[in-house]
């Protein structure tokens, strides 16, 4: 894995926080963390299925490929990557759900997938795609069982009752059973019911997925308040990039199952911020060729050409190209139709990096 | 004729691809099923040593061993699952999309379902008929297989499941009125499990019990094939039952068209 | 005292699944009528074949009609609480490990087994057990039945222990999924075995009678502890044999479904 390199001139945690005590602010370690999984190889036809009955073929697949980060107390960590990059994968090591193969991590103390029982006791997590209520239960019958199950005592289930429907607003349908719930009622339930026992980790796996924008905001707002009311750190992956630029005070980026960037928002857009974008419709393709941009700047890697027959795209660096000579030389050699140049967003970027475009030199 | 397998045969491959795709798991439940079978042979070897009399109620033990083989067999061939199917597509309402197709709606069931039953054809046919076969052979010192009576066997089968396919179908209409088919099903089933004689042989029970079984079309899913393989049934006995199968066949053949007209009906007015 | 909080912390969470499962019945009544009758008649039917066996005999491999009846309803009972309180262990073999819906067990801080089943009370089992009672009902007059407290005694612990035969075998069976994803085939292959247990053993030739005594124990679970209740013989192999069965099969469902939540892989991202 070319990513397990990358990571090291990536991370970008300042080497002073590790020379402080770890106890005193980490809350979540994760250390060389991998996770291999076993896949059997189905041969066709009916002899092939036989011979897989009887001695499968297997070949191992490495979902998360150890990774290394730490979360302080209180912080609100996004954790981003494109699909089947192993976030789910990291979130359940991280939750109890899977053992690892190797490598470690702990939680306030306690090592998830040994200490199970108690550990969960102090978390609480939610799968935006598979809700942890009971299907035909009354909303607030699940509430009771949870109650009973975290052994809340009455008087602190009335309190945190009280406040829950405050931040979340269950009230107008709390009386329903859960399979009537629209999408966005679910979720509210569904983090309501994963903070009742007032964890001090709080997972929330892709909470925003298929919600419309208000009721996103809606949860993006109770997730800030409870952080900061209550001191919870959470733990949040997402492809809403809303999500992370709202809530989030760092994130850690993965891609095939290695960790690629860890650091603040605001660094990743200082980093990889300077780079541009110049779209354009050429009059004539057959003029493309007559762009040179690495002999005209004497600059090896550092401008991207995209052809995709309608359009074209240039991503470069405006550190090192300002934009108006980008744009003159352009212009000096071709003609357009249309022709613009744009900054790169977060969520720009973030897809730079998932294809891999934004170069990384340390 | 050749228009219709044509038309139908999709629904056939499906159906061979569905049952390839489940292999394992039919083989471990027919496995499990077989228990039961031999349970039954057990009790009768008891029943017969205990008894000290030759017959039991007309069977010799030989034809009670075939008899409880060669029913497991037939009511495991003339299984039809017509009335989840149908009950299913009611229940999700996707009936109504069946209805602006140009097929016929029982003709794909039942393609798709044949193209299903090979699975157990390969897998439960032969060891059932040759171990049937090889006992009865060994017990009675010659050899019993007669290429006519099971040619015979072949058609009644056939007729079994035909018959069997369309009561499930109609039955499967019920979806429209109740909520749930779960418990009827498990209702129906043990009924005509019963009274098709896949338990024990009509013939064991109350005459005229009997007697009216097999003029209704119980007989005619189980029992009959199976009496005709061992050869209980002489020739009248043989055309008689025949003869019914195939009324009973037309029978709920017109009765399955006669309430899909109904439905058809009933839906363009509400509208789906 | 940290025991008694636990069980009454356990039951009240059964409490609260039971009223919860009856109402849901309540919404499918004719549904689930329908299904109790149906459940009722295939017992009927089975019965009913018994009687015509002994129509035309005096004694099945020298048990009475009696006897066997009583041998019958006492193999109903334990099959009857375990499908009333453990039926989700099926859904486990079949898709909760598949779907990758075992998830949410391990996020809660109590057993995932004690998870798993607490959540789904069986009532089909009703019928079993109703049919069970009345057999023994039924036969106890005419059986030579030694009424004592050792024997009451006897009886509820036999019941107890056959119970966990069918629950380890079931857990046991259905832990295969962890591996496999999908193993309700193997299970239902395995539990059908259970139906040897409704007759005599004597009447199974010695491979059929020694897998089901010593393999796949159903024998246990009913013909050995009722047949020292109706004929008398070694409580110690009869009874003890059905505690010692039940004790390893369930030990064995218990050590093999944890490391069954080890290996759990969840289902793909």
């Amino acid at each position: 894995m070319t990513g397990s390199c990358l990571s090291v001139a990536f991370d970008a945690i300042p080497r002073v926080t590790h020379m402080l005590t770890k106890e005193m602010i980490q809350l979540i370690y994760v250390n060389k963390l991998k996770k291999d999984f076993k896949k059997t190889i189905k041969e066709p036809g009916l002899k092939g299925s036989l011979k897989s009955f009887v001695k499968p073929k297997t070949e191992i697949i490495t979902a998360v490929n150890e990774i290394d980060f730490h979360v302080p107390k209180g912080e609100i960590l996004g954790f981003i990557g494109p699909n089947g990059a192993g976030k789910s994968t990291v979130i359940k090591m991280l939750t109890g759900i899977l053992t690892p193969t190797s490598g470690s991590c702990e939680i306030n103390g306690k090592v998830p997938y040994k200490n199970r029982k108690s550990y969960v006791r102090e978390i609480g997590v939610v799968f935006g795609q598979r809700t942890q209520l009971w299907w035909d239960l009354a909303l607030r019958e699940t509430y009771t069982v949870l109650k009973e199950i975290y052994e809340v005592d009455d008087k602190s289930f009335k309190e945190r009752m009280a406040f829950l429907n405050e931040v979340l607003e269950l009230d107008e349908f709390i009386t329903s059973p859960v399979r009537t719930l629209s999408l966005g009622q679910r979720m509210r339930a569904d983090i309501a019911a994963s903070l009742l026992h007032s964890p001090k980790v709080l997972f929330l796996d892709e909470p925003t997925i298929g919600l419309d924008v208000v009721v996103k905001d809606n949860i993006r707002k109770a997730v800030k308040t409870i952080n900061e009311n209550e001191q919870t750190t959470v733990i949040l992956t997402t492809h809403d990039l809303q999500d992370v630029e709202n809530l989030c005070d760092r994130i850690v980026m993965i891609d095939k199952g290695s960790k690629i960037f860890d650091g603040e928002i605001a660094e990743l857009k200082r980093k990889f911020g300077q780079s541009r974008e110049m779209k354009f419709v050429p009059a004539d393709f057959s003029a493309l060729d007559k762009l040179d941009y690495e002999g005209e700047f004497h600059l090896k890697d550092a401008v991207e050409v995209e052809n995709d027959g309608h359009n074209v795209s240039v991503r470069f660096d405006s550190d090192r190209i300002s934009v108006e000579k980008m744009l003159n030389y352009t212009l000096s050699k071709l003609h357009v139709k249309d022709i613009n140049v744009s900054d790169a967003d977060i969520e720009e970027i973030i897809k730079g990096i998932y294809r891999s475009e934004v170069k990384v030199d340390a | 004729m050749r228009r219709i397998f044509k038309i139908y045969k999709p629904f056939t491959h499906a159906g061979v691809m569905l049952a390839a795709q489940y292999r394992v798991n039919f083989i471990f439940f027919i496995l499990g099923d077989v228990l039961m079978c031999f349970i039954n042979y057990f009790l009768w070897k008891a029943v017969f040593s205990s008894g000290g009399a030759q017959t039991f109620m007309g069977f010799s033990e030989t034809d009670m061993v075939s008899y409880i083989f060669i029913s497991f067999l037939t009511s495991t061939l003339a299984y039809s699952d017509g009335s989840y199917a149908v009950g299913e597509e009611i229940k999700d309402g996707s009936i109504a999309m069946r209805m602006i197709k140009p097929i016929r709606f029982d003709l794909a069931f039942l393609f798709q379902e044949l193209g299903e039953r090979t699975m157990s054809i390969s897998i439960v046919f032969l060891p059932l008929m040759v171990g049937v076969e090889i006992f009865r052979f060994v017990v009675t010192g010659a050899v019993q297989f007669n290429i006519f009576r099971f040619l015979l066997y072949l058609l009644s089968l056939v007729l079994a499941y035909l018959i069997n396919f369309y009561v499930n179908v109609c039955y499967g209409y019920s979806a429209f009125v109740l909520k749930n088919l779960w418990g009827s099903n498990l209702l129906k089933n043990i009924i005509i499990g019963f009274l098709s004689g896949a338990t024990i042989p009509l013939a064991f029970l109350p005459p005229v019990l009997s007697a009216v079984l097999n003029f209704l079309p119980f007989a005619s899913l189980t029992y009959t094939p199976v009496m005709i393989y061992i050869g209980m049934y002489g020739p009248v006995q043989i055309l008689t039952s025949f003869g019914l199968q195939i009324v009973w066949l037309i029978f709920f053949i017109f009765l399955q068209q006669v309430i899909w007209n109904a439905c058809v009906k009933r839906l363009s007015v509400q509208g789906g | 005292m940290r025991i008694f909080k636990k069980l009454h912390r356990a039951f009240k969470l059964h409490r609260i699944f039971i009223k919860q499962d009856l109402k849901r019945l309540m919404e499918y009544k004719i549904d689930f009528m329908t299904g109790a009758v149906g459940l009722l008649l295939a017992q009927g039917v089975n019965i009913f074949f018994i009687s015509i066996i002994f129509s035309q005999i005096p004694a099945l491999d020298g048990w009475t009609f009696e006897q066997i009846l009583f041998i019958y309803g006492f193999a109903l009972l334990p099959k009857a609480i375990d499908h009333l309180f453990t039926d989700n262990l099926w859904s486990v073999a079949y898709f909760i490990i598949r779907k990758g819906d075992f998830d949410k067990y391990l996020t809660r801080p109590v057993s995932t087994l004690f998870a798993v089943t607490v959540e789904k009370f069986q009532v089909d089992a009703f019928g079993e057990l109703f049919v069970g009672i009345l057999l023994l009902g039924i036969s106890v007059p005419s059986v030579s039945l030694n009424v004592s407290v050792l024997n009451v005694f006897l009886f509820i612990i036999s019941m107890l222990f056959a119970t966990l035969i069918y629950t380890g075998i079931k857990l046991i069976t259905a832990s295969i999924s962890f591996w496999t994803k999908k193993s309700g085939h193997i299970t239902y292959m395995f539990y059908m075995v259970n139906e040897f247990s409704k007759y005599p053993t004597t009447i199974y030739n010695k491979v059929v009678g020694a897998i089901v005594t010593y393999i796949i124990p159903f024998a246990f679970t009913a013909f050995f502890p009722a047949s020292y209740f109706v004929a008398g013989g070694n409580p110690w192999y009869n009874i003890g044999g059905t505690v010692i069965a039940g004790t390893v099969l369930m030990i064995a469902g218990i050590l093999v479904w944890n490391k069954g939540v080890n290996a759990y892989e969840s289902a793909g991202s």
